[in-house]
C-alpha cells in the first residue's frame, strides 16, 4: 500500500508498550474523535474490524484540521500551525511527541502528491459504500482500520466534495 | 580561573530532566566547539551577543596545553607563537578524535599531529598523550574538552555575572549518537547540563528563520515560505542542510554531513609538499614532532594565503636536513584537494535529492564555516546550486554559535516581547538507525531524514528451523553494510517457539524521543495473535562503551549466524 511509510508510525503496537510514556499522551488535539451521535454504518464498520485502541480515528485531512479540497499551501500552513502548538520543544505542549507524530504523519501524506491522491482514492472508496455492510467486509481488515474512522462531520463534507 | 580543575558529575544527572521554573529561568549559553576554534554566545534581552575572552578574542582556539601541574586551554592561555602549539604539549582536534576507535581511519589520518596519537588497531579507544617533561602523559578526548569546557564556563561566568549550567552546543551532522554521548561525558565532566545537541546547519537554519521572520516585521519579507541550501565546512567536518522557513518555523527538511573539513585539505597538501612525510615522522622523537609541527604551520599559512592570491612561495626548514621550498599556486592546491571538492559536491547533490528539492525551489544559498573562504569551495556550491548569489545576512563564523545561543534562549522558555523567540525548529535524523539482518546487511528502521521524534518498526524471522534466539544487533549511519556503519548497541531474544524457519514474526521497534533518546523494542509475537511470546525487551541506546569495535566482531566469533535475522515482508 502506498501509504505504508506513513502509516507505520499508526500501526504500531501500542498495547505492549502502554508505559506512562505512552498514556500520558490523551489525545487533545483538534482532531479527537467528537462522539456524540455516531451513525449506524459507522458503528458497524468499527464492529467489523475488530475493536482497534485506537487514536487513528479520524482523517488526515481532520487531523490537520483543513477541507479536502485545502490548496497544498494550507497543508503546510496548517502543519506549522499545529506544530507551533504541539511540537514537544514547545513548552506549552508538555506532550511527549505522539500528537505532533500524528500531525507529522497526515503532513507527510497529504503534502506529497502522490500519497495523497492515493490516500484521497482510499478514503473516497471506503466512504461512498459506508453503509453498504458487504463492501466493508471486503475490505482487508488492516486498511479498513486506518480509514474507518470517519466523523459524521467528514462524511458531509465528502458528499459535498 | 584556569585553576579550577573539572568536576565529574554522574551523567545521570548531567543529562536528567531540568528541574522546573525558578522565578527567572536560567538563559542556557550557546557554545560551537570547533575542531580549530570555539565560541560562546547568549541571548542578551533583545539580541544574540558573543562573549570575549580576556585578550577580547570572541573566537578562540580549540586546544588544551599539559604543562607542569595545570593544564590550560586556548581560552585564558596566550600562545607566544603557533609554535609552542605544536612543541608536543598541546592537545588539539579532539573533535576529530572523540568517540572513535583506533581502527578509524580518522584516527590514523591524526597521526599527523604533533602529540601522540598511538593504535593497536584492534578497535578499542586510540592511546592519546601529551609531552609533559619530556614523558608522555595520557589523556582522552573528553577530558581535553572538558578541560576547555571549564575554562568557557568560567569565562561566561565571569561576564555574565551568574552560575552558568545549561548550554546548547553545536555538532557535526555526521556524529554517531556514540559520539554524541562522549559529548555530552566532557560537559558532565566540566559541570555543564546539556539542553540540546544541534547539528550545526540547523543552528544556522535557526538563525536564518529568525532573520526571516524580522524581514517580515519590517516588511521587507513576503511571508511565504523559503528553502534555504546551508553549506558548513570548517577545519574538521562539512554539513548540509536544507530547510524550509515560514513564520519562524525552521523544518529541517534534509542533513547531510561528512568528516571532511580543513584538516584533510591540510594533510593532503603537507602530503603534496613532503611525499615520505608519515615514514619521515614514524620514530615520534622530539625532532619529528618538532618538524611535525614546523610542517603544519607552514602549510596552514600557505593555504590561507591561497585564499587571496594566486600563489603562494613556502619555505621551510624541518631539520634533519629536510627543507620544504617550493611555489603553489591554486590550481596545483585544487588538484592536489580534488576528492575533497568532489565530495563536497557529492553531499549536497545527495542532500538535495533527500530533500525531494530541485536546486530552482533554494532561495537562499547560506555559506558558513572557515572553509568557506576557499575560493573553490564557493565556486562548487555556487555552481551546483546554479546561482552566483551568496546569503549575506550572517557572519560565517558566528552564524552557528549565534543559532545556538537562540535556541539556548527557546529552550529556556525566554520569551521576547518582540516575537524574536517565537521560534521552532524540527529536526530530523542525519543517519538511519536500524538493525543487522540478511547477513551482512544494514536494514534501516528510521531512515534518514525522518522528522524527530519519531516512532517506527519493522518485522524480522529467523534464519535457522527452531531457531530459539535472536541477537539485535543497532547500527547507526548510511551505508549498506553493517560494518562501515556505528555500533549502537545489542541484545538477545530468547525463548523464541519451535516453528519453521520464516515463520516467527520478531518486531523490533524504534522510537526517538522528544529529547532525541533513542530506544529498541523487540520481541517475537505469535503468529496470528496479538500477543508477544515472551515479554518485550526494551533498551534505550546507545548502550556500547569505550573500545566497542571488537564487539561487533566478537559476537560473530562466538554466535556464528545461529542467531542471525532476515527481514520479513510485511504483509499488506
Amino acid at each position: 500500500m502506498a501509504i505504508a511509510p506513513s502509516s507505520s508510525s499508526l500501526s504500531f503496537s501500542a498495547q505492549f508498550f502502554s508505559g506512562p510514556k505512552l498514556s500520558a499522551a490523551t489525545p487533545v488535539s483538534v482532531s479527537f474523535r467528537p462522539s456524540p451521535r455516531i451513525s449506524a454504518a459507522y458503528a458497524t464498520a468499527e464492529r467489523a474490524t475488530g475493536s482497534r485502541i485506537g487514536n487513528s480515528q479520524a482523517s488526515l485531512y481532520e487531523v490537520l484540521g483543513i477541507q479536502m479540497g485545502a490548496t497544498c499551501q494550507d497543508v503546510k500552513s496548517a502543519y506549522r500551525r499545529l506544530a507551533r502548538v504541539l511540537h514537544p520543544d514547545v513548552a506549552a505542549s508538555g506532550g511527549q511527541g505522539d500528537e505532533f507524530m500524528k500531525i507529522h504523519a497526515a503532513y507527510s501524506t497529504l503534502s506529497d502528491p502522490e500519497k495523497r491522491a492515493d490516500y484521497d482514492r482510499n478514503l473516497f472508496r471506503l466512504q461512498r459504500p459506508a453503509s453498504s455492510s458487504f463492501a466493508m467486509s471486503a475490505a482487508p481488515a488492516s486498511e479498513a482500520s486506518r480509514f474507518s474512522g470517519y466523523t459524521r462531520r467528514t462524511w458531509e463534507t465528502d458528499q459535498c466534495w | 580561573m584556569a585553576e579550577q580543575a573539572y568536576t565529574v558529575v554522574s551523567d545521570s544527572e548531567a543529562t536528567g530532566e531540568e528541574k522546573s521554573s525558578s522565578a527567572f529561568p536560567e538563559i542556557a549559553i550557546g557554545i560551537d566547539i570547533g575542531t580549530s576554534q570555539c565560541s560562546v554566545a547568549v541571548w542578551k534581552g533583545s539580541q544574540v551577543e558573543l562573549l570575549r575572552n580576556t585578550r577580547n578574542q570572541k573566537l578562540m582556539r580549540s586546544y588544551v596545553t599539559f604543562k607542569d601541574e595545570t593544564p590550560s586551554g586556548g581560552v585564558t592561555n596566550q600562545l607566544a607563537h603557533d609554535y609552542e602549539m605544536l612543541s608536543g604539549a598541546a592537545i588539539f582536534n579532539m573533535k576529530r578524535l572523540i568517540g572513535r576507535v583506533d581502527t578509524d581511519p580518522v584516527v590514523h589520518s591524526s597521526k599527523t599531529l604533533p602529540f601522540l596519537v598511538q593504535t593497536l588497531d584492534i578497535g578499542v579507544r586510540p592511546f592519546i598523550a601529551a609531552l609533559v617533561n619530556n614523558m608522555w602523559r595520557s589523556t582522552t578526548p573528553e577530558e581535553v574538552l572538558a578541560i576547555y569546557l571549564v575554562e568557557l564556563r568560567a569565562m561566561a561566568e565571569v561576564q555574565l555575572k551568574r552560575p552558568v549550567r545549561n548550554v546548547v552546543l553545536t555538532v557535526p551532522v555526521a556524529f554517531s549518537r556514540f559520539q554524541l554521548t562522549r559529548i555530552e561525558r566532557a560537559c558532565a565532566m566540566a559541570g555543564l547540563h546539556v539542553l540540546r545537541l544541534m547539528p550545526e546547519p540547523t543552528a544556522v537554519a535557526l538563525l536564518y528563520a529568525q532573520q526571516q521572520q524580522q524581514s517580515i516585521q519590517e516588511n521587507m519579507g513576503s511571508g511565504s515560505e523559503k528553502i534555504a541550501l546551508i553549506f558548513n565546512m570548517g577545519a574538521g567536518y562539512c554539513d548540509v542542510a536544507i530547510t524550509a522557513t515560514a513564520g519562524g518555523v525552521s523544518q529541517i527538511k534534509a542533513l547531510a554531513g561528512s568528516t571532511l573539513g580543513g584538516e584533510d585539505i591540510l594533510q593532503n597538501m603537507m602530503h603534496h609538499l613532503v611525499p615520505d612525510m608519515d615514514s619521515l615522522f614514524s620514530s615520534r622523537g622530539l625532532n619529528e614532532i618538532k618538524a611535525m609541527g614546523l610542517l603544519r604551520v607552514a602549510t596552514q599559512d600557505a593555504i590561507h594565503k591561497l585564499s587571496f592570491q594566486a600563489s603562494v612561495q613556502i619555505n621551510v626548514d624541518l631539520g634533519n636536513g629536510t627543507k620544504v621550498c617550493k611555489e603553489v599556486d591554486r590550481e596545483e592546491f585544487e588538484k592536489v584537494n580534488s576528492k575533497v571538492f568532489e565530495k563536497c559536491e557529492e553531499l549536497i547533490t545527495q542532500c538535495l535529492q533527500d530533500a525531494k528539492a530541485k536546486v530552482e525551489d533554494v532561495n537562499d544559498v547560506i555559506l558558513v564555516g572557515g572553509c568557506s573562504i576557499i575560493p573553490k569551495i564557493r565556486s562548487v556550491v555556487l555552481g551546483i546550486c546554479k546561482t552566483d548569489m551568496i546569503y549575506s545576512g550572517m557572519n560565517p563564523l558566528e552564524a552557528a554559535v549565534s543559532g545556538a545561543a537562540l535556541e539556548g534562549a527557546v529552550a529556556s522558555g525566554i520569551s521576547d516581547p518582540f516575537g524574536n523567540l517565537d521560534l521552532l525548529t524540527i529536526q530530523a535524523t542525519p543517519l538511519s538507525i536500524g538493525v543487522q539482518a540478511d547477513g551482512n546487511s544494514f536494514v534501516p528502521i528510521i531512515h534518514r531524514n525522518t522528522t524527530m521524534p519519531a516512532r517506527k518498526e519493522s518485522i524480522f524471522t529467523t534464519l535457522h528451523d527452531n531457531q530459539s534466539q535472536a541477537l539485535i544487533i543497532v547500527y547507526e549511519g548510511n551505508e549498506e553494510t553493517v560494518g562501515k556503519n556505528h555500533l549502537l548497541g545489542y541484545f538477545k531474544i530468547t525463548g523464541i517457539p519451535p516453528a519453521p524457519k520464516g515463520v516467527p514474526e520478531i518486531n523490533v521497534s524504534m522510537d526517538i524521543d522528544a529529547s532525541n533518546v533513542l530506544r529498541v523494542f523487540a520481541g517475537v509475537m505469535i503468529p496470528g495473535t496479538q500477543h508477544p511470546a515472551t515479554p518485550f525487551m526494551e533498551a534505550r541506546m546507545p548502550t556500547v562503551d569505550d573500545g566497542h569495535g571488537w564487539c561487533a566482531e566478537a559476537l560473530y566469533r562466538t554466535y556464528g549466524t545461529t542467531t542471525d535475522l532476515v527481514t520479513l515482508q510485511k504483509k499488506i
